[in-house]
């Protein structure tokens, strides 16, 4: 009470104050507030996901996460810019399994590479997160690279196949208002796991040790 | 109550900067619409090109041409589920003569046959600030706070909307919508903004055209 008595009396300076002054005094903390919150930002992938609409694969699949992609964020302080961090494994498990629901006749969760009835276990990892912001790039875009690798295990758990995959998303600051740091950035995050998917669909049968995998359990070689 | 209304419709006339639209069209096919027949507005995001047209724009023009209840238009969000990956960035078709090879993929065929899909309506363009000038100082003190200055700004809009049609796997035609205006902002010590609804006319213009085009007018 003593504390806000003195602060009371050092802010008016002990006198009533008329309706301007007082709107001037009012407004003068808000600016420095919102001028001193104007650094870095911590955003989420949201965890809703669109499960891709192509031929699927007659093969019971197995998806393997691990610990670290189902925990993964990025983290990183940009000079005059502060703290950014972007948690993207907690939305890594429902674009997986969303992922290989589109594009297998069944999958399921594995715990190990080479699970007994599955033809197959895919182990998605990410390797490398970089992102941009408009200041750095003198754009109105965040841009997200998100480097995944993935690893295709067959029936007996031998690796079959090993590949990288490069995703890319960005959003324009200018969609999302006056306060579109974490919006516009989590945007950018959610297009590139978006992209992620999308590349993936496309790619996978074009890799050429997926290929043979594939070519050999259509076959029913590896039965 | 009336008064009220009078003051605030002049105010919101008097308050809005003057704006020049212009539409046109280019037509290269007949076009018609059955009943259960659906469109879907869409904005080019494609790669390798930087540039995105607005969200807003392509909202607003969706939302102005579902409200003509002519026609039945999908969610750009959720048309782009539903087709889950052949509308991303990295994999949209880019032109109408691409659709075919889409279309031979039966999931794909059979969606856009539940969906009703009739005609896919891209839309590419821009609002840009090209001018702007004056100058305008605002400073808080004890005594109270105020502006003064005098500002202007110009902003172009330039929107070009091409349609497919899904059953001929061509393009029916073009609609194009641009629009200037100049808003102003003068300030003796409360600034007034006189905005020019630059981005507004040229999305009602284009969203009107696109009506009377689909409908085999124009």
């Amino acid at each position: 009470m003593v504390l806000a008595n003195a602060f009371r009396r050092a802010w008016f300076h002990g006198r009533r104050l008329p309706g301007r002054a007082l709107l001037a005094r009012l407004l003068a903390p808000l600016t420095l507030g919102l001028v001193g919150g104007c650094s870095g930002a911590a955003v989420e992938v949201p965890q809703e996901f669109p499960i891709p609409l192509v031929e699927k694969l007659p093969l019971r699949m197995g998806l393997l996460l691990t610990p670290e992609l189902t925990s993964y964020v990025h983290e990183q302080t940009l000079e005059g810019s502060g703290d950014w961090r972007i948690e993207l494994g907690s939305a890594q498990t429902p674009m997986f399994r969303n992922l290989l629901a589109g594009m297998f006749e069944s999958s399921e969760i594995a715990t190990t590479a080479g699970a007994p009835g599955l033809a197959g276990v895919l182990e998605p990892a990410i390797e490398e997160v970089q992102f941009s912001t408009p200041d750095q790039t003198r754009s109105d875009y965040y841009e997200v690279w998100i480097r995944y690798r993935f690893q295709l295990f067959g029936r007996d758990g031998t690796l079959v196949a090993d590949w990288p995959l490069a995703a890319y998303g960005k959003a324009n600051q200018r969609h999302y208002g006056m306060s579109s740091r974490e919006p516009a950035l989590q945007a950018a995050a959610l297009a590139a796991c978006r992209d992620a998917m999308a590349f993936f669909t496309v790619q996978f049968r074009s890799v050429p040790d997926v290929q043979r995998w594939l070519a050999a359990e259509l076959a029913g070689g590896s039965e | 109550m009336m008064r009220r209304l009078l003051i605030g419709s002049l105010t919101m006339v008097l308050l809005q900067g003057c704006v020049t639209a212009t539409v046109q069209q280019v037509r290269q096919a007949n076009t018609s619409m059955a009943s259960g027949d659906s469109v879907v507005v869409l904005g080019r995001r494609s790669r390798p090109s930087t540039a995105e047209t607005e969200l807003d724009f392509v909202d607003c023009v969706g939302r102005n041409m579902r409200g003509g209840k002519q026609v039945r238009v999908i969610e750009e969000q959720d048309f782009r589920d539903a087709l889950f990956p052949w509308f991303e960035p990295r994999t949209a078709p880019v032109n109408a003569s691409d659709l075919p090879e889409l279309m031979t993929l039966p999931a794909l065929a059979e969606r856009f046959e539940s969906l009703g899909l009739r005609y896919l309506i891209w839309i590419d363009g821009s609002t840009k600030r090209t001018e702007s000038g004056g100058s305008l100082t605002c400073s808080i003190t004890t005594a109270g706070a105020g502006c003064f200055g005098f500002l202007s700004w110009e902003n172009d809009s330039s929107y070009e909307a091409q349609i497919w049609d899904v059953q001929t796997a061509t393009t029916a035609g073009r609609v194009s919508s641009d629009a200037v205006g100049t808003s102003y902002m003068p300030a003796v010590i409360v600034p007034l903004p006189f905005i020019a609804p630059v981005k507004s006319s040229a999305c009602s213009s284009m969203a009107d055209q696109l009506l009377t085009f689909l409908s085999g007018g124009g």
